[in-house]
């Protein structure tokens, strides 16, 4: 309705995922929340719990172990909702941008509404992104968001039959 | 003129829910959310997109609520202490039944603490009733509060029921029923959007219910009533900011040892 959308900005409840990230950027996230930069000034609360939270905070670049809990958590998410990528690694990989092990960012998974760069994004970055991302949380609609991928069987068999090529890939010998 | 307040009751009971934030958060030295902020999550969450589990499930969360609302209406009317908290009673059986109704195994976890947390208090709140019947001579809310102060024969049930506070309004040391970054909020883990709304909002009938407890203290003198709440408020958010969670069973143990020993030293004290 109408007369409740003005409220979104008011009450942002943060969930936090760690997708493989250094906990660099979760302790600025923490500290964010915490005493000295006070987060809940704006309403936010951490959540913790996907069926009630507005906003998804994403750290780390998307390792292979934890991309399909970042797709499921981000379909648990109800609408409206908004995905901050919160460093360089969430952002386009970072330092480890082109390793076997990781996807470069988690842009290829789930769509983005606000990137925020360093390493480690410093909490006043933080901040300034939340309430970008708040803005943006005001215009959206109720209408379904989906991920870019989801994993289904076919899929799983296609990235295992992918992994198989990667011992190949990796040459010790050179130097 | 009653009726008014029982259907402003909710609303009663978010602005003690928000001054309770804005509270904790100048404890810590933060400036804390706005004092309207119970108001904010709840219209944010009007508008959310709800996803149901299954619909008694969801049937459940509102019935708690409103079951709730009642037994706090009743405390309004001034009917008998001892209705008053079996309806609660019934509205908490309502939440654990809602908790075992999905397969989430945190939210049977909650449901198991829930009830837990039942066993743990529930005896101490008829404790405390009986001790106003003891002194006052009625069960009736309207006849305890035309009696004098009753702090000076029941200090000991009062300070039984100072233990069981955290317990129903989910304050450390006694939070395990929710345990928010443990087992994710409990029975509450699989609602969302406007179901969730219902139990948000029974969370503040909740502060309404076991803080009418400490305002018969006061008996006829409406005052001494409001300053043993408000007392009582700041020394539970003290002590909230201070201390760590208990674990489930130790929970149970400190409140059967102490505050049940407390309970019944003072009734015996009352009966002698």
């Amino acid at each position: 309705m109408k007369f409740f959308t003005p409220f979104r900005k008011k009450s942002p409840w943060i969930l936090h995922y760690n997708a493989g990230s250094c906990n660099g950027c979760d302790i600025e996230i923490l500290a964010a929340l915490g005493p000295k930069f006070d987060l809940e000034r704006f309403g936010a609360i951490n959540t913790g719990n996907p069926k009630q939270s507005d906003i998804f905070l994403v750290t780390g670049p998307v390792t292979y172990r934890s991309r399909e809990r970042l797709v499921e958590l981000y379909t648990q998410i109800p609408e409206p909702k908004v995905v901050v990528a919160v460093g360089s690694c969430t952002d386009t990989g970072g330092v480890f941008r082109g390793m076997l092990n990781v996807e470069d960012g988690i842009d290829r998974y789930i769509p983005v509404d606000v990137y925020i760069p360093g390493c480690a994004a410093s909490p006043q970055l933080i901040i300034d992104g939340l309430v970008k991302a708040l803005e943006i949380l005001e215009t959206k609609s109720k209408a379904i968001e989906k991920p870019f991928k989801l994993f289904g069987a076919v899929q799983m068999i296609g990235t295992k039959l992918s992994r198989l090529n990667m011992a190949q890939r990796v040459r010790h010998d050179e130097n | 003129m009653i009726w008014v307040w029982i259907l402003l009751a909710p609303l009663l009971g978010g602005l003690v829910y928000g001054g309770e934030r804005v509270l904790r958060a100048r404890m810590q030295r933060r400036q804390g959310p706005p004092f309207l902020q119970p108001f904010y999550d709840m219209f944010k969450l009007m508008d959310k997109r709800s996803l149901i589990v299954h619909a008694p499930h969801a049937l459940l969360a509102v019935g708690h609520f409103f079951l709730l609302w009642v037994s706090v209406a009743a405390i309004f009317l001034g009917w008998n202490l001892l209705y008053i908290i079996f309806l609660h009673l019934f509205a908490q059986v309502v939440l654990i039944l809602a908790g075992y109704s999905v397969r989430s195994v945190y939210s049977h976890l909650g449901a198991n603490r829930e009830l837990l947390a039942l066993v743990a208090y529930e005896p101490i709140l008829i404790l405390v009733s009986v001790g106003f019947y003891l002194v006052s001579g009625s069960f009736e809310i309207g006849r305890i509060l035309e009696g004098e102060g009753y702090l000076a024969q029941m200090p000991l049930l009062f300070a039984a029921l100072l233990i069981i506070v955290p317990i129903k309004v989910k304050k450390s040391p006694f939070d395990v029923t929710e345990a928010h970054q443990e087992i994710v909020g409990g029975v509450e883990i699989e609602y969302s959007g406007v179901f969730y709304e219902f139990l948000y909002m029974a969370r503040f009938l909740e502060y309404l219910f076991i803080y009418s407890f400490i305002f018969l203290f006061g008996g006829i003198s409406y005052g001494v009533g409001a300053v043993l709440v408000a007392a009582t408020f700041l020394l539970v958010n003290l002590v909230d900011n201070a201390t760590a969670r208990v674990r489930t069973g130790d929970m149970v143990k400190i409140v059967y040892g102490v505050a049940m020993s407390l309970a019944v030293i003072n009734i015996v004290g009352i009966l002698r």
